[in-house]
């Protein structure tokens, strides 16, 4: 039930009516102030929160693209250095050609008769006089005893000399 | 004997074996060229000998071949190596021969695998650092020319990322330098990743790389390191440069060397290794060094797996007692995504005092590194601490270690997998670090070091 108030009562009621409404609307003011404060605060933090997340994207993008720049570098210097190596093997493998098919040449020179004879002694040297000495197909000897065998064939002395060689052979590749 | 005389008289292959009858003046060791008569060549060494009889491991195995049409050619020494600098650059498998494309290495001459013991009177104590860039290392453990000083894992701890990145970009002071990296008994994946991770080394002609897989015979195993050492002493004492001799890893060396010793029909010894694997590592181990009269130095840094995290292990007890420190990688560091996962406390470099400090890093090295350690061990004190009484009981000081034990693992161990730091940054790294304690912490560290950081009044 609502009652109203003497008029007298309601004047003197005023001056406290008036400090409420200012109390009311100061705290009012304070609230929005510090609304707006903290509005400022969330907004300051977000957007550095952002401006974090985009700078740590932009990092996290710039080293993906240096591990794929480093990546794609490494496959074609690797790519390289096999082509290299390749052509080294190359130049090795045509030089062993090379030699093995001059020293079998031999086979067919005058002096080979002499070449032979020295083989044959080496592989009495080494097996004993017993041996069996037969020629080998491309030149040179084959000797055998029971347990033992001694190939001195052309083809397998070059390539012998061929295993000791030493630093000389990357003269082929080396300017 | 004579590698031109061939022994006909093979008289069964057993496993990887090969039993040859009738042979004279074999010797054990010996290494020895195979011949079927359908071409190809396979290697072997003499495991054992009795009277006229030679046992002989097969490197590539015996599959395939038959006994009675196979040569066997003794070579009269055991396996040599061509050396020389023709090994820079170049990637082979576990017993030298390339897996490159390239042609075989050629080298200035030949030396016998198994090494010549240095003559300890004409040893140099190791001196200078060898600077690896990890600052966990370079500022706690740093590696020395001419040191010895494994790394200690455990299975499923990044030791080969850490081992790679160590080869990858160490450095002597911008004096000739190269890396021999030995890989034993490593998975295809793992050997790829090496590769990888060390094109750039390679491409620079500073780096040796032999790969021996884990598929490969272990008898290639056994040779690997020796290989890796032979060609990392003559460019080192030779050629004048400082050599990183990393292999990793040498347990599964020493599970190898354990598969050879029970094929001899040896007696076992601890977890049935043979009796002389200490001797066997210190074989190994003690090639490194410097020498008087001689340029260049070897430094060996072997990785090995723990088996169960063991310490006591036959593999990491026996490396403990030949070698010169050790690197130690922890679970914990690795579970809190720390890399390296170096465990600082049990990690120590016994010549770090040698090539550490004034003249050789920096002045403030050697002091820096003491009041880390000291400090690192008050804060695990503190830590335990905190778990029996929560830490807000603990006193602002030791809350003070507790956040430096966050900043040491955060700052200074953590760093990326392709980071190399300079000594300059990691000790500026140090000291930011230490500076969150407060300055009565700091007992360790000289006053005019602290006074050049911070203000008089200060912390």
């Amino acid at each position: 039930m609502k009652t109203s108030l003497p008029a007298p009562m309601t004047a003197a009621l005023e001056p406290v009516r008036a400090r409420l409404l200012r109390a009311a609307e100061a705290d009012a003011a304070a609230m929005l102030a510090t609304a707006d404060k903290d509005a400022a605060t969330i907004l300051r933090q977000a957007e550095a929160q952002a401006a974090d997340l985009l700078a740590e994207a932009r990092e996290r993008g710039a080293a993906d693209a240096e591990a794929v720049r480093r990546a794609a570098h490494v496959r074609a210097r690797r790519t390289a250095r096999a082509r290299e190596l390749a052509a080294r093997r190359e130049c090795w493998e045509e030089l062993r050609r090379q030699v093995i098919r001059g020293v079998e040449a031999l086979r067919t020179t005058e002096g080979y008769p002499r070449i032979e004879a020295g083989l044959t002694a080496r592989a009495h040297r080494l097996l004993g006089p017993r041996a069996r000495i037969s020629p080998a197909p491309g030149g040179g000897v084959l000797a055998e005893d029971e347990t033992r065998r001694v190939d001195l064939s052309l083809t397998q002395c070059a390539r012998r000399a061929l295993d000791g060689a030493g630093p000389e052979v990357e003269e082929l590749w080396t300017p | 004997m004579n590698a031109v005389v061939e022994y006909t008289s093979v008289r069964e292959l057993r496993g990887p074996l090969a039993v040859v009858d009738r042979v004279e003046g074999v010797g054990w060791d010996e290494f020895v060229r195979f011949t079927p008569e359908s071409g190809g060549e396979r290697h072997g060494l003499v495991l054992e000998v009795d009277r006229g009889t030679a046992v002989v491991q097969v490197l590539e195995d015996t599959a395939g071949l038959d006994p009675a049409r196979l040569r066997a050619a003794f070579t009269g020494t055991p396996l040599r190596v061509p050396v020389g600098p023709g090994w820079l650059g170049r990637i082979c498998n576990g017993r030298g021969e390339p897996l490159d494309g390239g042609p075989p290495v050629f080298g200035t001459t030949t030396s016998a695998v198994s090494g010549d013991p240095v003559n300890p009177v004409r040893r140099e104590p190791p001196a200078e650092p060898v600077l690896t860039g990890i600052s966990a290392i370079d500022a706690l453990t740093t590696v020395v020319r001419g040191q010895k000083l494994p790394v200690f894992s455990a299975a499923g701890l990044p030791h080969l990322e850490l081992a790679a990145q160590i080869a990858a970009q160490s450095t002597a002071g911008g004096q000739p330098f190269c890396v021999v990296f030995a890989a034993m008994g490593v998975t295809h994946a793992d050997a790829a990743f090496v590769r990888d991770a060390l094109e750039e080394r390679s491409a620079s002609g500073e780096l040796v790389l032999l790969l021996n897989t884990a598929d490969d015979p272990v008898i290639e195993r056994v040779l690997t390191p020796r290989i890796a050492l032979t060609v990392a002493e003559r460019l080192a004492f030779f050629e004048g440069r400082h050599v990183l001799v990393v292999m990793a890893d040498m347990t599964s060396y020493a599970e190898a060397l354990r598969e050879v010793s029970a094929a001899r029909g040896e007696i076992p010894a601890r977890r049935a290794y043979p009796g002389y694997l200490y001797s066997d590592l210190a074989s190994l181990y003690e090639r490194c060094g410097r020498v008087r009269g001689l340029p260049g130095s070897v430094t060996v840094l072997p990785v090995l797996t723990m088996p169960a995290g063991d310490i006591t292990h036959p593999v990491p007890d026996l490396t403990g007692y030949i070698t010169e420190g050790q690197v130690v990688l922890s679970r914990t560091l690795h579970a809190r995504g720390v890399y390296p996962p170096v465990d600082a406390l049990s990690s120590l470099s016994r010549m770090m005092r040698k090539g550490a400090g004034p003249g050789r890093t920096r002045e403030d090295h050697l002091d820096v590194a003491a009041q880390l350690l000291a400090a690192l061990a008050r804060a695990r004190q503190v830590r335990e601490l905190a778990d029996l009484v929560g830490q807000s009981a603990l006193t602002a000081t030791d809350r003070a270690y507790l956040d430096f034990d966050d900043a040491f693992g955060r700052e200074l161990v953590d760093q990326r997998r392709d980071e190399a730091r300079t000594l300059e940054e990691t000790l500026e790294r140090a000291w930011r670090v230490l500076l969150t304690l407060p300055r009565g912490q700091l007992s360790m560290l000289p006053a005019r070091f602290l006074d050049a950081r911070l203000p008089q009044d200060g912390r």
